[in-house]
C-alpha cells in the first residue's frame, strides 16, 4: 500500500512571502490545517499548521486593543516568519505503514510527499488514513462482526476461515487483536452477511468462545 | 374494539428460501396459528393479497430491479446478488403479492373501511433500496407504503417507526433527503449488527434533515434501554412532526429468544412499544396505523408476539 495511492494529490500551498493572514484564510477556505510551504520550484521549503497561526495571531479577546503599530506588525508577519523548517516528509514510494508509524512517532496530523528531488507531489493526513482505515475494515458494504476468542498457535484461523467458508458467507475483513489476555488471541472476521445465527451455533460446537460484545477491543493491554 | 385489517394470503408460503434459512414460511404459519388459537380470525376484517400493478413498485425501485428480480426468478436461479437472498420460481410473484395487498390494505384504510391493520407478509422489504436488494428483503414493502399515500392519498406527513432489530438502511437511503416522510429506527447499534449504518448521527439530508432518527442500542441491551430511547427521542420528534398516518416496519427479532441478535426485549416489551404506537396514532393521525411485518426469526415466539399485536390493533389487549 504505497502513499502514492492514498495520499491527496491537489495540495493547497502557500509561498513563504505570504502573510500570516493570508495562510489563515487559505485554511479555513479549504476546511484543512496544514500547509506545505513552497518556493518557486514547487520544492518544500517548510511547513504552517493552523496552530502556528493561532500562536502567531492575538486572540480574538485581545485584538480589539491593540495599538495601530502592533496591528500592521500582525499584518506584515508573513508565512516564513513562522513556518516550521524542519519538515518531516514522506516520499510517495513509501507505504502507509511508514505513515502510521512516523505520524505517530513524531506526533504530526499530515505529511507532506515529497520526491527525490524535493518536489511536492501530495500530502498525506489524517482523513487519507482515515478513508483507508474504513476500506480496510470494510465497514461501508453491509455485514455483521463477531469475535472469536483462539489459542495463539498455527492453524487456529484457517479452522474459523474454513468454517465461514463452509456456510457461504463472504467475507468483508478479518482483523486479529494481538495484544490478548497471554496465549491467546482475538480474531474479527467481518462477514457480509445478515444471517450468522447458525455459524455462530456451528463455532461454539467446534469449541470456540465468542467474545460478549460489549467486552470487545482491538487492544486489551491499553489500559489509559 | 377497532376494525382492524389483517393481511394474510397462503401464496406468501410460496417465496421459498430453502433449507435452514430463518427467514422461511413457518414464520407466518406461526404467526397465523397465534391468531387463529387466541380467535382472532373472526373480529380482524381478512384481507386476501393481490398482485401489484408494476407502476406502484416503480415509485421506490428502479425498473432495472424489478427486471432483474423477475428474470433472476424466471430462469430458476437459487439467490439474487447475495447468498442471504435466496430465491425459487415463485419469490417475485410473491413480492409482487405482497405489495399489492399492502396497498390494498392502505386504501381500506384510507377509504374509512378499517381503522389500522397487520399485514403478515414475506418476503420483508426495509433493507431493500432503490436498486439493491439485501438482508433476505426485494422490494421495500414500507417504502413503496409511504410513497403511495404521498401519491395517491396527497399526504403530507408519513410516519414511520421500525423496531426491527437490524437497522432499515433501505427505508432510510429512499426518505433521506424527504421531509415530508419521518423515518424513525431503533436497532441493535450497527457496529454490532447487520447492515452497520442507523448510527445516531445519520439525521437526513438536505430538505430531509432533521426527518431521520436513529436510536443504537447497544449489545445487551433490553426493555429498561428501548423504552427510555422510545420516550427520549420518538415520542418528543413525532409530537413535533404529527405524522398523518404510522407506518410500522414490525420486525421481531430484537426477541430474548431471537439468536439474530443480542438485543433481550421481553414479550411484554413488544406490546408496551405497540401500545405507545397506537397511542400516538390516536393523538395525531385519527388512529391510522399500517404494520407490515419484517424480520423475527424465533418461530416459538411468533405466535404468541403476533396475537398482541393484533390484540392491541384491535384495541381489546388488557
Amino acid at each position: 500500500m504505497f502513499i502514492n495511492k492514498s495520499m491527496t494529490r491537489r495540495v493547497i500551498t502557500i509561498g513563504p512571502e505570504a502573510a500570516v493572514l493570508e495562510a489563515r484564510r487559505k485554511m479555513d477556505d479549504n476546511g484543512i490545517r496544514h500547509l506545505p510551504v513552497v518556493d518557486e520550484h514547487n520544492k518544500v521549503v517548510g511547513i504552517i499548521t493552523d496552530r502556528d497561526v493561532r500562536s502567531a495571531l492575538p486572540s480574538v479577546f485581545s485584538a480589539c486593543k491593540q495599538a495601530p503599530e502592533k496591528i500592521q506588525q500582525i499584518s506584515d508577519l508573513k508565512v516564513g516568519d513562522i513556518m516550521n523548517k524542519k519538515v518531516i516528509t514522506i516520499s510517495p514510494m513509501d507505504t502507509l505503514e511508514d505513515a502510521l508509524l512516523l505520524m505517530q512517532k513524531s506526533n504530526k496530523g499530515a505529511l507532506p510527499v515529497v520526491d527525490r528531488d524535493g518536489e511536492l507531489k501530495g500530502i498525506i493526513s489524517t482523513p487519507d488514513l482515515i478513508r483507508a482505515f474504513i476500506n480496510v475494515l470494510g465497514i461501508k458494504e453491509p455485514g455483521t462482526l463477531l469475535c472469536i476468542v483462539v489459542e495463539d498457535k498455527l492453524g487456529q484461523m484457517k479452522k474459523i476461515v474454513d468454517a465461514i467458508t463452509e456456510e457461504g458467507i463472504p467475507f468483508g475483513s478479518i482483523l486479529v487483536a494481538r495484544h490478548w489476555e497471554k496465549g491467546k488471541r482475538a480474531v474479527f472476521p467481518y462477514l457480509l452477511t445478515v444471517n450468522v445465527s447458525k455459524l455462530k451455533r456451528k463455532l461454539e460446537n467446534m469449541g470456540y468462545t465468542l467474545l460478549n460484545p460489549m467486552e470487545w477491543s482491538l487492544d486489551q493491554t491499553r489500559k489509559n | 374494539m377497532r376494525r382492524t385489517g389483517f393481511l394474510y394470503d397462503e401464496r406468501f408460503l410460496l417465496h421459498d428460501t430453502g433449507p435452514e434459512h430463518p427467514e422461511c414460511p413457518a414464520r407466518l404459519l406461526a404467526i397465523y396459528r397465534g391468531l387463529e388459537e387466541a380467535g382472532l380470525i373472526s373480529k380482524v376484517r381478512p384481507i386476501k393479497a393481490r398482485r401489484a400493478d408494476q407502476q406502484w413498485i416503480e415509485i421506490v425501485h428502479s425498473i432495472k430491479l424489478i427486471m432483474r428480480f423477475e428474470e433472476a426468478c424466471q430462469w430458476g436461479m437459487s439467490e439474487l446478488d447475495h447468498p442471504d437472498n435466496k430465491i425459487c420460481g415463485k419469490t417475485f410473484e410473491t413480492a409482487m403479492l405482497a405489495v399489492g395487498g399492502i396497498l390494498d390494505t392502505v386504501d381500506l384504510m384510507m377509504e374509512g373501511e378499517i381503522d389500522n391493520a397487520f399485514c403478515a407478509v414475506r418476503p420483508p422489504g426495509h433493507h431493500a433500496e432503490v436498486n439493491r436488494v439485501m438482508g433476505f428483503c426485494f422490494f421495500n414493502n414500507i417504502a413503496i407504503a409511504a410513497r403511495y399515500l404521498r401519491r395517491k392519498w396527497k399526504l403530507q406527513r408519513i410516519g414511520i417507526v421500525d423496531f426491527d432489530v437490524h437497522h432499515g438502511n433501505g427505508t432510510q437511503n429512499i426518505f433521506e433527503d424527504d421531509p415530508a416522510v419521518f423515518y424513525y429506527s431503533i436497532h441493535e447499534h450497527p457496529s454490532f449488527s447487520y447492515p452497520g449504518t442507523g448510527r445516531e448521527f445519520e439525521r437526513g439530508s438536505g430538505e430531509g434533515y432533521g426527518f431521520t432518527l436513529n436510536s443504537p442500542v447497544l449489545p445487551g441491551g433490553g426493555d429498561a434501554e428501548y423504552k427510555a430511547l422510545f420516550e427520549k427521542d420518538l415520542f418528543p420528534a413525532f409530537g413535533e412532526f404529527k405524522p398523518e398516518v404510522i407506518l410500522v416496519s414490525a420486525g421481531f427479532d430484537a426477541h430474548v429468544d431471537d439468536d439474530m441478535s443480542d438485543i433481550k426485549l421481553s414479550t411484554g416489551c413488544f406490546s408496551w412499544i405497540m401500545k405507545n404506537i397506537a397511542g400516538m396514532a390516536g393523538k395525531y393521525s385519527g388512529g391510522r396505523v399500517i404494520s407490515v411485518l419484517e424480520g423475527g426469526y424465533a418461530v416459538d415466539r411468533l405466535s404468541e408476539l403476533a396475537r398482541n399485536h393484533v390484540e392491541i390493533l384491535l384495541g381489546i389487549k388488557a
